[in-house]
């Protein structure tokens, strides 16, 4: 943490290496954040500890570890037991929130979304965050 | 002056024209994996590789401008489901629903491709 209320550093992590360029292009230069793009959990828990996020934006459905075992594992670490979760997915049940509130996921953004105004979406999420407003989702 | 939003929009829109030129690929792939798996539907594996190939173009579709195809996407992926659960319940369906889903998809890529005349189908 930064010591203001400012979202700085972004851990996301997306299979799709088209879908991820593009998110982390536009989270960079439109929402001026610092991302860590990475393609699997495995990439994650690499550099994890050293970029020390803020905020965790993960893909649900990914092959071998998916978003919601991804979170599990870096909830283990320090670096990242604290930070504020949002899943991206392309499906929402009412019985996939109820899960994924259980695993401590603090937003959903939903599939297709666009990526010229995914910053501004998670700055939204953020300042919700920040402003303690936790019952939104779902 | 380029501003971050036009670089943004201009690698949205490479990436969107390499999106397009792939997909005979991603189609030819998906059409693979549908035979392989309706010739083996109790291997799980082949199910779920099948599953993550469509989930993909289903959220790369609509944001590469391509709707129809995250569209036609979606509706293959729900009849392989229906499929799979006529399996488990011992009521084998008919592959037509599946194929004509397969149809859908190969019709759309025609279309992003600017290759299909046939009208859209927006369900």
């Amino acid at each position: 943490m930064t010591g203001d209320d400012t979202l700085h550093r972004i851990l996301y992590v997306e299979d799709d290496a088209d879908i991820r360029k593009i998110v982390s292009m536009s989270l960079e230069m439109v929402g001026s954040y610092t991302v860590a793009s990475c393609g699997s959990c495995a990439e994650a828990l690499q550099v994890v500890d050293d970029f020390g996020p803020e905020l965790l934006l993960l893909d649900v459905m990914m092959p071998d570890v998916d978003g919601p075992a991804t979170l599990r594992e870096l909830r283990k670490r320090t670096s990242a037991e604290n930070a504020p979760a949002v899943f991206i997915t392309a499906k929402v049940q009412a019985g996939d929130m109820a899960q994924y509130r259980r695993l401590g996921v603090y937003d959903v953004i939903v599939k297709p979304f666009d990526p010229m105004v995914l910053p501004e979406r998670v700055g939204q999420i953020w300042q919700q965050y920040r402003s303690g407003a936790y019952d939104h989702a779902g | 002056m380029t501003t971050p939003d036009d670089m943004v929009a201009a690698e949205l829109a490479r990436l969107s024209a390499d999106f397009v030129a792939r997909l005979p690929e991603q189609l030819q792939a998906v059409e693979d994996e549908v035979t392989a798996w309706l010739d083996a539907p109790d291997d799980p594996e082949r199910f779920e590789i099948l599953s993550h190939r469509l989930h993909q173009l289903k959220g790369s579709g609509s944001t590469f401008g391509c709707p129809g195809i995250s569209r036609a996407a979606r509706t293959l992926e729900q009849r392989l489901d229906t499929y799979r659960r006529g399996i488990d319940a011992g009521e084998p369906p008919a592959a037509a629903d599946v194929e004509s889903a397969v149809e859908r998809l190969q019709n759309e890529v025609l279309r992003a491709r600017g290759q299909s005349r046939l009208p859209e189908v927006n369900g």
